[in-house]
């Protein structure tokens, strides 16, 4: 490789690409992504939007119809060899109260919530474990749908009970 | 020689740093994600198409490439070249996933971020000038790679992968990564080839590289952004 340019060339080139990484990070990446906005650009430009839908909306208690707060006993089969997800639309901080059992043998579980509106995958588990039956409780951390994802490594149907109680609107078995 | 042992040493001692703290969820779509958490057993054609997809919807990956033919005139040494950073990515892919190895996912970014940096300043001759020595080329093609690689590792990483297949499934990812390489690379050398008859070709040779600089500034100012709010 020959090509070579000369020191002042060198340092032009490279102040210039800084410059305009600086500017491009400052005035449009920054705030579309992270909702960080130091120069005030990205929220003329409507940028800072973007990041703030992805992020918890601050809630209008209005505008949302009342979480419901009764029990439900839901029944699910998860099929040999697949995995199914469950998942129920929650606030932030709606709290469930959850137990559930199977009809026989074990299965995986990742038991997670998915933040409403984001599109990166992002996820947060609250627990992973094998097991047959679990009683216990979480609050949302942030709007969006939580629930569980079961897993049948058996060559047969296990079939699940789930009682609920708390805050919450059920969205079901996900496709 | 001497370079080759200072950007060796360098590469590994990011690699330590890097190994380290939790991996984040990032950079697979939806359909891809449920598919990825609901798998069982070999899926090959379906992994060989995901690793395909990355890897062309990838620009980070593909402005290194870019950077790293850019002065390559000879078909030889873009195989050569190619290789090498194929090398680098398949062994810590396969290294990353296997063995578990967490990393950051917006570090390693950030450091695929540098790599197009550094590929843009040294098209410059910016090391020779300024420094009065250049980083053995081929070397840190190939730790960059190491670096690409982990990239690749933490965007499969973030699903419980079943161990059933997971090896052949992995290796069906590998290969798609190299397709899809292989499929970006060709439209890569159809365009430069075409451009570099054009006496515009020279003219624009600093400003390109100073784009991709600045577009490698952009992706390491995004990701350490990331990390540091995230």
């Amino acid at each position: 490789m020959k090509y070579s340019v000369n020191l002042t060339t060198l340092i032009k080139a490279s102040l210039a690409a800084l410059v305009l990484a600086a500017v491009a990070l400052l005035t449009l990446i920054l705030p579309a992504e992270y909702n960080i906005d130091p120069t005030g650009i990205g929220q003329r430009l409507g940028l800072t939007v973007l990041a703030q839908s992805a992020e918890a909306s601050p809630v209008d208690p209005e505008s949302i119809p009342e979480s419901t707060a009764s029990q439900q006993v839901i029944e699910i089969t998860v099929p040999a060899n697949k995995g199914i997800e469950y998942k129920l639309q929650m606030e932030q901080y709606d709290k469930v109260t959850y137990e559930w059992m199977t009809d026989g043998g074990s299965l995986y579980f990742d038991l997670h919530g998915e933040p409403e509106g984001d599109t990166t995958g992002y996820f947060e588990s609250y627990a992973i474990a094998t097991l047959d039956t679990m009683k216990g409780s979480f609050a949302a951390p942030f709007n969006g749908s939580h629930g569980w994802y079961w897993k049948n490594a058996s060559t047969k149907p296990v079939a699940i009970q789930l009682i609920l109680n708390g805050q919450f609107q059920i969205i079901g078995i996900k496709p | 020689m001497l370079s080759s042992q200072v950007s060796c040493r360098l590469g590994l001692m990011l690699l330590l740093i890097l190994i380290s703290s939790t991996a984040f969820a990032h950079g697979v779509d939806d359909s891809t994600r449920s598919f990825l958490e609901q798998n069982t057993g070999v899926q090959f054609i379906p992994f060989l198409y995901i690793g395909a997809k990355h890897m062309l919807t990838g620009y980070d990956h593909l402005l290194f490439l870019l950077g790293v033919i850019f002065f390559l005139y000879r078909s030889r040494d873009v195989l050569l070249y190619v290789t090498m950073f194929t090398i680098g990515h398949s062994i810590t892919l396969l290294w990353g996933v296997l063995g578990n190895i967490q990393v950051n996912a917006h570090l390693i970014d950030a450091i695929i971020g540098l790599s197009v940096v550094y590929k843009g300043f040294d098209n410059l001759g910016g090391f020779k000038r300024l420094l009065g020595w250049q980083p053995n080329t081929r070397w840190a093609v190939l730790i960059f790679g190491l670096f690409h690689g982990f990239g690749l590792a933490t965007k499969l990483q973030e699903f419980q992968l079943p161990e059933e297949g997971l090896l052949t499934n992995l290796l069906a990812f590998n290969i798609g990564v190299e397709l899809g390489q292989f499929a970006a690379l060709a439209f890569i050398l159809i365009a430069i080839n075409f451009w570099r008859r054009l006496p515009s070709y020279e003219r624009f040779a600093t400003l390109t590289n100073t784009l991709l600089m600045s577009a490698g500034l952009m992706l390491m100012g995004y990701q350490l952004t990331g990390f540091a709010v995230l």
